[in-house]
């Protein structure tokens, strides 16, 4: 199988980003690449079909874990690291240069360098969290790239770190548990360990949480117990949600509850726990989900395939949009010509 | 005057009526006469100015006259010119100009030639236009005549060059054959036979001009070879060529070979009845056997045919006797076929033999399927190449190769090349299928604690059954290209777990690696499709790349080692969540899972003595 064709076949999408512009949505795959989709393309009409994407790619050794837009600047959650590309919004390109870099401290026991798994931007402060594949979440100043502080207590790596005006930050990882944190203390102030909830434990697949949202007075979190509601005040799990797979990716969208993960639907609830919408999807898994309201409002879903899901009202699949083999330049590529050698067969005597 | 004249006239009679009435009355009259004289000299005086007068006036006449006779002379000049004038007119417009028989160049053809010329005359009137183009074509006109004269000239030289030359040339013959016969002693000295090697070939010289070629490259790589990785021979008689020869002439004894439209135009018209007839491939045919003698050995048979100018192919496996393969000769046909890309065979690539062909009620496809039909083989592009043909290919590319050595060589050793994996390939299949290799020894087998799981079965299946399986990865492949496919099933078990994996080779291995897809039956049927691990799994063998491979490698197991591996990794990692913990960590791995997409640690990692799998 050609490289080509295995890239089609087996793209992973982890993270995805919208520009400050409202105007390009940024994907980014394991296999290093960064796709960059012009939005406007999406809202010409249906008759012509959506121009290519660009691609900017950043090294086969780069896993792409999660991206987060920042002024002009992309940030990018690496292995080991985060960087920051500069986007140039009139010709459309991002910097092959890194602009900035902030390494991750490794800890004295550690064999393997931290994955960056998710990260929260406050753009008022300036401020970046990011959620270690050590279980470390650290606290970065964009201002002048120093780790201001680390907050630790998971025993094991991160999956999601979300934060709220109030100082809050909120964190879901591996180990199953969520903890809350505050800025001002040192310990986490709230702990959530939903698998030692019977009603959401689901035995054969595990006590991780892999998504964590939250509004002003709600948190939702699932993983592999189930998608559920927890009042943030009383830390009381108020509903439980039916989605029949593991949960990598949930949030409030308006008044609703976007849930998607290992499952060929991603699915949207009421808080009450309706079913309203039942979106199928292609991907294995779905990792990641942005959207806008203005000035065009869109939704795109991506995942473990090869194509992005636009939704354009939230409830109902608009279009899929190809990520390798829809880009800028690809058919001038020569093709590669990789043979194996090998060495010449010698029989043995009979 | 008359006035004047009249008054004195009139005194004079009263002075002569006064003197008259005094002479009559008696009067004395001389005073009177006296005055009355006097006035005879005023009468005189007037008479005087009166002749003046009178002369005066007479001049004036013949001034006048003079100047009337003048005008009518010009007028009587100008009446000749315009007689003169309307006789050139007349004359003008019975005028030919020579123009008008020129050829001249189209409008169009002008103003692209001469653009700047015919660009600043919008305003000018037809006639002056037309002169303008004249005037413009003369000097073009006189440009090509001294370039015609230039070339003339230099052909003149060259050739005079060519002439002086070939004089040169000659005058070596002499000192040659000198030499020659100088170092015989030498030759039998050294005990070189050239004459005898010559001879024994003399049939060669009775092969097409193509072939001819062929055998004479295939030879002379053969010499300059040190091991003997291929060997030529010419097969057929050379009674038979002579004869075949012979009937040519026979037949058809007006025709040179300088007109081989009309002689296949003929010659052919009849033959549609009779394609067997018109596509007799030649006499002799080459017969070229790559591989070492002793082991298996690749046999091409590579024949000409005259119809369709070109050469094809037949290629067969030549099994040697101690080795203890079965014969499995379906590859060589997949070899040839994607020995370069996009030269399927399907075709006669030679250019305009459509054309050629429909004159003598022929198609292409026919004579294609009358070759395979007859196990004449395909004709290839890279086999024309191989005899100088020249080729144009099914995205009309031109190519003719001179380089001949260099790229013959190159083929032979294409296909040595594919040869020897195709066999190493079909050497673990069958090792596969009939389990008689040893897993565990293999030098793919890179983890040294050993498998859990245990592949037990290796079959082959239908294309129908391969494609029942639902994955992405089948939706992706890029054209088609005239790839066909080998399909197999293999099962792998541990424990209450059972794996099963389709695995598709394609025909143009190995410029493309075996595909796997994989399905876990174990809680349920996993796949691709619906579990991410499945997939990263199934992503994770099929990246495996030749590049990858260390030397003597043998990339299906290596593929089914990494797959093995992976299958025992994915049991461990999942088994470590379930309630009755039927897996246990056995490998070394640091941590089950890692980003958020839960990878499992497939990657096997070497370092020194230390070993371990990652994400």
């Amino acid at each position: 199988m050609k490289q080509k064709d295995l890239k089609r076949a087996y793209n992973n999408v982890l993270a995805q980003a919208i520009s400050a512009s409202h105007q390009y949505l940024f994907a980014g795959n394991l296999f290093g690449d960064i796709f960059v989709l012009r939005i406007k393309e999406l809202d010409k009409g249906s008759e012509e079909p959506p121009g290519k994407l660009k691609i900017f790619p950043q090294g086969s050794d780069v896993d792409i874990n999660y991206l987060v837009f920042h002024r002009d600047f992309l940030i990018v959650g690496a292995v080991g690291l985060i960087y920051g590309l500069k986007w140039n919004e009139e010709e459309e390109t991002l910097d092959t240069k890194r602009s900035w870099e902030v390494k991750i401290p490794m800890q004295v026991d550690a064999v393997e360098v931290p994955d960056v798994n998710s990260m929260w931007l406050d753009s008022e402060n300036s401020i970046l969290l990011a959620g270690c594949g050590d279980g470390v979440i650290l606290q970065v100043s964009l201002e002048d790239g120093r780790i201001q502080r680390e907050y630790r207590g998971h025993t094991d790596y991160v999956h999601s770190v979300v934060g709220n005006t109030k100082g809050q930050i909120f964190s879901g990882a591996e180990d199953g548990t969520v903890r809350v944190w505050s800025t001002k203390q040192q310990e986490h102030t709230a702990m959530l360990e939903p698998y030692k909830n019977p009603n959401l434990l689901r035995p054969d697949w595990g006590k991780w949480i892999g998504a964590v949202a939250v509004n002003e007075d709600w948190l939702l979190c699932g993983g592999g117990p189930k998608a559920s509601i927890f009042h943030l005040r009383s830390l009381e799990c108020t509903r439980v949600f039916d989605f029949p797979g593991r949960v990598h990716l949930c949030d409030f969208v308006d008044d609703c509850v976007l849930i998607g993960g290992e499952h060929n639907h991603v699915q949207s609830y009421t808080l009450n726990g309706e079913l309203q919408a039942n979106i199928p999807v292609e991907h294995t898994a779905c990792y990641s989900a942005v959207w806008q309201t203005s000035p065009i409002k869109l939704m795109s879903i991506a995942g473990f395939s090869n194509k992005l899901h636009i939704l354009k009202d939230f409830r109902f699949l608009d279009s899929k949009i190809d990520l390798y083999g829809n880009v800028q330049g690809e058919e001038n590529e020569p093709e590669e010509d990789d043979e194996l050698i090998e060495e010449p067969l010698t029989i043995e005597a009979a | 005057m008359e006035t004047i004249l009249n008054t004195q006239f009139d005194e004079l009679q009263k002075a002569i009526e006064g003197i008259k009435e005094a002479k009559s009355k008696g009067q004395s009259t001389d005073e009177a006469r006296t005055a009355a004289t006097l006035m005879f000299v005023a009468l005189k005086h007037a008479n005087r100015e009166v002749k003046h007068k009178i002369k005066d006036g007479r001049d004036k006449l013949h001034l006048e006259k003079c100047k009337v006779d003048l005008s009518r002379l010009q007028l009587q000049n100008l009446l000749y010119e315009v007689s003169h004038l309307k006789k050139e007119i007349v004359r003008c417009q019975k005028f030919k100009s020579r123009d008008t028989s020129l050829e001249l160049l189209s409008e169009a053809e002008y103003s692209s030639k001469l653009p700047d010329m015919a660009n600043d005359e919008e305003e000018l009137s037809s006639h002056k236009q037309h002169l303008h183009r004249l005037d413009c074509e003369l000097r073009l006109r006189k440009e090509l005549d001294k370039q015609y004269s230039a070339l003339l000239s230099s052909k003149q030289e060259l050739l005079q060059d060519n002439l002086s030359h070939a004089q040169r040339y000659v005058s070596f013959a002499p000192a040659l054959r000198t030499l020659q016969s100088a170092t015989k002693p030498l030759h039998d000295a050294l005990q070189l036979s050239l004459d005898v090697e010559w001879k024994l070939s003399a049939v060669v010289k009775y092969l097409p001009k193509p072939l001819y070629v062929l055998f004479i490259v295939l030879q002379s790589l053969q010499r300059v070879s040190e091991e003997q990785s291929f060997t030529a021979e010419v097969v057929g008689y050379e009674s038979e060529a002579q004869m075949q020869q012979l009937l040519k002439e026979k037949k058809y004894p007006t025709l040179n070979h300088r007109q081989p439209e009309t002689e296949t135009g003929e010659q052919y018209k009849i033959g549609k009845s009779s394609l067997e007839e018109a596509l007799a491939s030649h006499p002799l045919h080459i017969c070229l056997t790559i591989g070492a003698a002793g082991s298996n050995q690749l046999v091409l048979q590579i024949r000409y045919f005259d119809l369709i100018k070109c050469a094809t192919v037949w290629g067969q496996m030549n099994y040697s006797s101690n080795s203890n393969s079965q014969p499995d000769t379906n590859f060589v046909h997949h070899l040839l076929r994607h020995l370069y890309p996009n030269d399927l065979g399907t075709e006669i690539p030679i250019p305009g033999i459509q054309h050629e062909l429909r004159s003598s009620d022929l198609t292409a496809e026919e004579c294609v399927r009358y070759l395979k039909a007859k196990d004449f083989g395909k004709p290839f592009c890279w086999l024309q190449s191989m005899c100088s043909i020249a080729t144009v290919n099914s995205s009309m590319l031109y190519n003719h190769e001179l380089n001949l050595n260099k790229h013959t060589k190159e083929i032979i050793d294409r296909i040595a090349r594919r040869l020897n994996s195709w066999q190493r390939l079909s050497q673990q299949i069958r090792g596969l299928t009939y389990k008689d290799i040893d897993l565990y020894s293999l030098k793919e087998n890179i983890y040294p604690a050993g498998l859990s799981c245990s592949l037990v079965q290796w079959t082959a299946i239908t294309h129908e059954e391969f494609h029942s399986q639902i994955s992405d990865v089948l939706n992706t492949s890029s054209g088609d290209k005239g790839i066909t496919y080998n399909s197999y099933r293999a099962v792998i078990v541990r424990g209450s777990a059972k794996m099963e994996c389709f695995i598709r080779i394609p025909s143009n291995y190995p410029m493309e690696m075996p595909l796997w897809i994989l399905n876990v039956h174990w809680n349920g049927c996993h796949t691709s499709q619906n579990n991410s691990a499945i997939k990263m799994m199934e992503f994770w063998t099929n990246s495996l790349q030749p590049k990858h491979l260390e030397p003597n490698d043998h990339i299906l197991y290596a593929q089914l080692f990494r797959t093995i591996y992976s299958f025992d990794i994915f049991l461990e990692t999942e088994g470590s969540m379930q309630n009755t913990i039927e897996y246990n960590k056995e490998k070394p791995y640091i941590s089950a899972f890692a980003k958020r997409s839960r990878s499992r640690p497939y990657k096997y990692i070497k370092k020194g003595s230390v070993y371990a799998f990652k994400q």
